[in-house]
C-alpha cells in the first residue's frame, strides 16, 4: 500500500489561554497616568547608562534597573509612521472601507526619551506626514487615566 | 576530552512556588549573579546560549524578551527549546569551534504561569495520542514506573525511599522549594496518590526559578579562579513515547557510554565521586542508576539500599535533593551541572559532600525522559 | 580557544512548499526533505552523528514535535539538538549544525527546519508574539480592536520599517514593486519555490491591494509549508562524497532590543525599526571570522532574508554589500538580477516561499546549492566563489549572517 496515497487529514484545536503572565510595567506605567493628570509624563532612568525609558521599563540593556522617574516633554519626533490600509486583525480585508477612515500611526520619541511611544497623528494629511516632523501631545480633556489618554499627537 | 571547556561562574535564583516577579526580571537577578560570581562584565560576554520554551511562556520566541536580561544585548545570542543541560553543550560547541572564549548559558521558566501539565500533553502525537486525553507527563511516567517495578523487581518502598532520601537533603540546600527534613519512605508512600504507583512526593514539583552559568574556554580559563573542567559529555535522543520500552533508560546508557569515553571512565561506580541526576520522578533515579553505570542492570533498587547513594554513601546522587526539590522546567537539568560544579568546588554549603573530585551531572527532556545528557567534571 | 574544525555543506535536501500540504503531516513533510537530503549527499541515516531541529511550534500547536518526528528521520541514539529563535530559526539551526562539526565533537551532522502553516492558522501564530503584551494593554483599559491596528501581526511592524527606511534612503514604492517581480521570476525557475509568477511586472505589483502604507499585498510573502535539511561535514569526508562541496567559513548572530509596537515596557518601540544595527554588527562579525576584507566586491551572491519587499534593499545595506541609502540604485542597475554582478535571491527569496521556521535556512541551503553549481535553471551564470545568508526575525530584533564558500577557512 502506497502510505501517502491514504494519508487523511483531520482536524482538531488546541488551546492557548491558560496562561498567567506577569508584568512590573503595568505598575510602572499606571504611574505614568497618574502623573499625566498633572500634565507631566514621567519615564524612568537607568542609574548604569542614563538611558530614558518612555513609557517606562524595569529593565535596562545594560543590565541596570531604571529607579528614579524622570520628566519628558510632550512635544517629540517622529521616527516612523503608516497609514492604515486593508490590513485587520484578522489579516487581510479586501471589503471596501471596512477600516474606516485611514489613520496615520506614528512611532513618537518624545523631547528627553530615548524610546519611542506609537501614537495616532491627526490634523495633517497622509501625504504630508514624515520621518523627523516634529509633533506635540494632545491632551484629552478628561483624562482617562489608561494608555489612550497618550494616544494623540498633532503637528507642532 | 581535556582542560577545553571550564565552568567559571555559577548563580542560581531561589526555586519558589511563585517568584512574584515577571520572567524578565527573574532572568535579570540571575544574570547580574553569574556576572558578579565569575567576576566579569556583560561587556566580556562573547556568546549568550538560553533554554526556554514557547509553550511554557506561552509566547512565540521566548527569548525574545530575554535580549536585555540575559545580557544578549547587540551580542551573539541563540536559544535550545530544551532543559539548560542541552543549551550548555550548545554553549560548549560554540567554545569549541575556536569561535567564542566566554559563554553565558541560562535556563528558566515560571510554572506560575503555565497551566500545570498542558504544555506536556502539546508534546504528545497530536493525531491519536493527544485526541484521548489518556496521555500526559505524569500518567505516561507511572506507566515506565511500573514497567520498571515489574522488569526489576523494584518496590514502592524502594521508590519512596529515594524520594525521602532527596527530601531530606533539599532540607540542606537554600535554594529548594521543597524539603522535608528527615522524611522517610512510608510518608511519601502515603502522600496523595496521582497515578499509581506514583504519589504526590514521588513526583519534582514544577515551579519558578532561573539558573546560569558561565563557561570559558582553556585558554580564557587561565584567569579565572577554581574552573571545574568538563572532562566528558554525551547526549542520546530516544524513540517516541509508544515505539521504546520503557522499563530501560537507553537513551541515557547510550549518552552516559559516549561521555564517558571521552572522559576515560571505565568504571563509573569507583571512579565516580557524586552524581546529580534530574529525577522528574523518584523512580527515574533507581532507573539513572543503572543507565549511568554505577550498579548493573535492574539491579537500582538494590543499589540504592546499599545506602551507597546517600550523603554519606561512596556515591552520593543529589546531595542536592535533585529536581524532587524543585523543577524548573528548562532549568533544573542545568541546576545539576551547577550543583556538580559547586561541589567539586567546595561550595555546597550544608549540603557538601568531602572530597569530591569527579561528578556526573545529567539532564533530561522530554516524556520519560526521551532525551538525555551526561556530563563529567572535574577539578584541576 | 579551542581549535576551529573546518565545516563543509554535502547535502541539500527541500519538500515541495506549498500554501497546504493535506497530503501529508508533519514528520511526513520533514521526511521529503530529510530524505531528499540524505540522497543528494549519498549518506544514509547511519553515517550520521547528530541533528540539530527548529521550527516555530505556535504554528502547528505542537511542543517539541522531533519527540513526535525524529525517530523517523534516523535520529534514534544519537544528540537532537532543538534550537527555535522565531523568525530565525531555520539559521540558528543551520548555525547549529555548523558548531557542532566546527567543535570537533561531531564529524556529520544534518540541519533540519521546517513549518507546516497550514496545521494552524498563521495570523494567530504570529499574534501569539504578542499576545501577552495584548494581555497586559487589555488590563490597562485599552480597546484589542485598537492594539491590533497598532500592532496587526508581522505586517505592523514591517510598515513602520518599510516608511523610515524609505525616509532613509529614497527608495520609491516602485522600487518596492521591482524587488517583489525580480524575486517572483526568480521563483518561477526554482522548482521548489512556492510563489512562482513568471513575467511578473512591476507594474501589476503596484495594482495590488494596499494592505497598510506603503506595503502592498504583492510586497508580502505567502504562508508555506515546507521542510529543509542540510548535511554539515568535516573537509577530509566532503571530499570523499563530492568533487565540489560548498564550505561554511563562519556564522553569527545579534539580538537587540524587540521593537514590538507594544507598550507592555518589555518591548516598546526602543530602537528604529529599519535601523537594524543588529544586523550590522552579525554581518561584521561573520566577515571578520571568514577573513572577509572587502565585503562589497567579494561576494557573488546573496541571500538576504526579505519577507516584505523593502527588506531586499535594506538588508542588503545592513549586510554591508554596499553604502546606506545606496541600494535602489543598484537595484535600478541590474546588478542584483540573476544574471547581474551580485545577484541577490535566485531562490526566488522569503517573499515567493516562507514556511517560516525553514525559512532562514533555506537562504544558507540556496548559497550552498549555487556554490555547489546544483541550481539547475536558477544558477547563477558565474562560478560562485563566496556568497552571504542572511536571517531575520524575533520582533524585528534578532539577525542571523552565514558566509558561504568554495574553499575551506583554512
Amino acid at each position: 500500500m502506497e502510505y501517502k496515497e491514504v494519508t487523511t487529514s483531520i482536524d482538531g484545536a488546541w488551546n492557548f489561554s491558560k496562561w498567567e503572565w506577569k508584568f512590573e510595567s503595568i505598575a510602572l506605567i499606571g504611574r505614568t497616568f497618574e502623573a499625566m493628570k498633572e500634565h507631566k509624563l514621567l519615564g524612568n532612568k537607568c542609574p548604569d547608562c542614563g538611558t530614558v525609558y518612555f513609557l517606562p521599563k524595569p529593565f535596562c540593556r545594560c543590565l541596570g534597573m531604571p529607579d528614579e522617574f524622570v520628566e519628558v516633554k510632550d512635544t517629540g519626533t517622529i521616527t516612523t509612521y503608516t497609514v492604515t490600509g486593508a490590513w485587520g486583525y484578522e489579516g487581510i480585508t479586501e471589503e471596501e472601507g471596512a477600516q474606516g477612515e485611514p489613520l496615520i500611526f506614528a512611532g513618537v520619541q518624545f523631547d528627553g526619551a530615548d524610546t519611542k511611544v506609537v501614537c495616532v497623528v491627526e490634523d495633517v494629511e497622509p501625504e504630508k506626514v514624515g520621518v523627523g516632523m516634529r509633533v506635540k501631545l494632545k491632551w484629552p480633556d478628561k483624562l482617562e487615566g489608561a494608555i489612550t489618554d497618550l494616544s494623540r499627537c498633532t503637528p507642532l | 576530552m581535556d582542560k577545553e571547556v571550564a565552568i567559571v561562574g555559577y548563580a542560581q535564583t531561589p526555586y519558589v512556588a511563585d517568584f512574584n516577579e515577571s520572567r524578565e526580571m527573574m532572568v535579570l537577578q540571575a544574570t547580574r549573579a553569574v556576572l558578579e560570581n565569575a567576576g566579569i562584565k556583560r561587556e566580556e560576554l562573547d556568546t549568550i546560549v538560553t533554554a526556554n520554551n514557547d509553550y511554557l511562556d506561552g509566547r512565540t520566541i521566548s527569548n525574545m524578551r530575554l535580549v536585555e536580561p540575559a545580557g544578549s544585548w547587540r551580542k551573539n545570542e541563540s536559544k535550545v527549546e530544551m532543559d539548560g543541560a542541552f543549551a550548555m553543550l550548545y554553549a560548549v560547541t560554540r567554545i569549541l569551534s575556536g569561535d567564542h572564549d566566554i559563554a553565558l548559558v541560562l535556563g528558566e521558566s515560571q510554572a506560575s504561569v503555565y497551566a500545570g501539565i498542558l504544555p506536556g500533553i502539546m508534546m504528545l502525537d497530536p493525531t491519536f495520542d493527544r485526541q484521548r486525553w489518556l496521555l500526559n507527563e505524569v500518567s505516561a511516567a507511572a506507566l515506565q514506573a511500573s514497567a520498571y517495578m515489574d522488569a526489576s523487581g523494584v518496590s514502592e518502598d524502594q521508590i519512596s525511599g529515594v524520594a525521602a532520601k532527596n527530601l531530606d537533603n533539599a532540607s540542606r540546600n537554600p535554594v529548594a522549594m521543597r524539603s522535608i527534613a528527615g522524611a522517610d519512605a512510608k510518608k511519601v508512600k502515603a502522600s496523595r496518590p496521582l497515578y499509581s504507583p506514583i504519589t504526590e512526593l514521588m513526583m519534582a514539583p514544577q515551579c519558578d526559578g532561573a539558573c546560569a552559568l558561565v563557561l570559558a574556554s582553556g585558554k580564557a580559563a587561565a584567569r579565572f579562579e577554581k574552573p571545574v573542567w568538563i572532562k566528558g559529555l554525551g547526549f542520546a535522543h530516544d524513540s517516541y513515547l509508544t515505539e521504546r520500552p520503557l522499563d530501560t533508560m537507553s537513551s541515557l546508557k547510550m549518552a552516559a557510554d559516549s561521555c564517558y569515553s571521552q572522559a576515560g571512565i571505565e568504571d563509573a561506580s569507583s571512579q565516580v565521586d557524586l552524581a546529580e541526576v534530574y529525577e522528574r520522578f523518584a523512580h527515574e533515579e533507581l532507573m539513572a542508576y543503572e543507565a549511568l553505570g554505577f550498579c548493573e542492570p535492574m539491579k537500582g533498587g538494590a543499589f540504592f539500599d546499599s545506602g551507597a547513594t546517600k550523603m554519606d554513601g561512596k556515591l552520593p546522587v543529589n546531595a542536592s535533593g535533585g529536581a524532587l526539590g524543585a523543577n524548573v522546567e528548562c532549568a533544573a537539568g542545568l541546576a545539576r551541572v551547577i550543583e556538580a560544579a559547586m561541589q567539586i568546588r567546595g561550595e555546597a554549603g550544608d549540603h557538601q559532600v568531602q572530597g569530591v573530585k569527579t561528578a556526573v551531572a545529567h539532564g533530561q527532556s522530554g516524556i520519560c525522559a526521551q532525551e538525555n545528557m551526561v556530563y563529567v567534571l572535574g577539578g584541576e | 580557544m579551542g581549535k576551529h574544525h573546518d565545516v563543509a555543506v554535502v547535502g541539500v535536501g527541500l519538500s515541495k512548499h506549498v500554501s497546504k500540504r493535506r497530503d501529508v503531516n508533519m514528520p511526513e513533510l520533514v521526511w521529503e526533505a530529510v530524505s531528499a537530503c540524505y540522497e543528494d549527499a549519498g549518506l544514509k541515516p547511519k553515517d550520521v552523528d547528530a541533528f540539530a531541529t527548529g521550527n516555530m511550534p505556535a504554528f502547528e500547536g505542537v511542543n517539541l514535535p522531533e519527540e513526535w518526528g525524529a525517530g523517523h528521520w534516523g535520529a534514534y541514539g544519537k544528540p537532537v539538538l532543538r534550537i527555535t529563535t522565531g523568525g530565525t530559526t531555520g539559521g540558528s539551526v543551520a548555525h547549529g549544525g555548523y558548531y557542532l562539526v566546527a567543535s570537533g565533537l561531531y564529524d556529520t551532522v544534518m540541519a533540519i527546519a521546517f513549518e507546516k502553516q497550514s496545521d494552524g492558522n498563521q495570523t494567530f501564530g504570529l499574534n501569539t508574539v504578542a499576545l501577552a503584551d495584548a494581555a497586559a494593554q487589555f488590563k490597562m483599559g485599552v480597546d484589542p480592536g485598537f492594539i491590533a491596528a497598532f500592532g496587526g501581526g508581522a505586517v505592523g511592524v514591517a510598515v513602520y520599517q518599510a516608511s523610515s527606511y524609505m525616509k532613509s534612503s529614497g527608495c520609491t514604492t516602485h522600487h518596492l514593486d521591482m524587488v517583489s517581480a525580480l524575486c517572483r521570476n526568480n521563483a518561477a525557475l526554482n522548482p521548489y519555490s512556492h510563489l512562482k509568477q513568471p513575467g511578473l511586472t512591476p507594474e501589476q505589483v503596484a495594482e495590488t491591494t494596499l494592505l497598510q502604507y506603503p506595503i502592498r499585498f504583492g510586497h508580502v510573502c505567502p504562508s508555506t509549508d515546507g521542510a529543509c535539511a542540510m548535511l554539515f561535514t568535516t573537509p577530509e569526508k566532503a571530499k570523499k562524497l563530492t568533487d565540489k562541496p560548498a564550505y561554511v567559513l563562519s556564522v553569527s548572530s545579534c539580538s537587540d532590543e524587540a521593537a514590538l509596537v507594544g507598550i507592555a515596557g518589555s518591548g516598546t518601540t526602543n530602537v528604529d525599526p529599519c535601523e537594524q544595527e543588529s544586523c550590522k554588527i552579525a554581518a561584521a562579525r561573520a566577515y571578520e571570522l571568514a577573513g572577509i576584507k572587502d565585503p562589497r566586491n567579494e561576494f557573488d551572491l546573496a541571500e538576504p532574508y526579505a519577507p516584505f519587499a523593502h527588506q531586499m534593499l535594506m538588508f542588503y545595506e545592513r549586510l554591508l554589500l554596499c553604502d546606506e541609502g545606496e541600494a535602489p540604485s543598484i537595484l535600478d542597475s541590474g546588478s542584483m538580477n540573476l544574471d547581474g554582478e551580485l545577484p541577490v535571491c535566485p531562490s526566488g527569496g522569503v517573499i515567493s516561499t516562507n514556511a517560516i521556521g525553514a525559512s532562514a535556512m533555506e537562504r544558507i541551503a540556496e548559497c550552498a546549492v549555487q556554490i555547489m553549481g546544483k541550481g539547475g535553471e536558477r544558477q547563477v551564470n558565474k562560478e560562485v566563489h563566496k556568497a552571504v545568508a542572511h536571517g531575520w526575525g524575533g520582533a524585528v530584533n534578532l539577525n542571523v549572517v552565514a558566509v558561504l564558500a568554495d574553499t575551506p577557512r583554512g
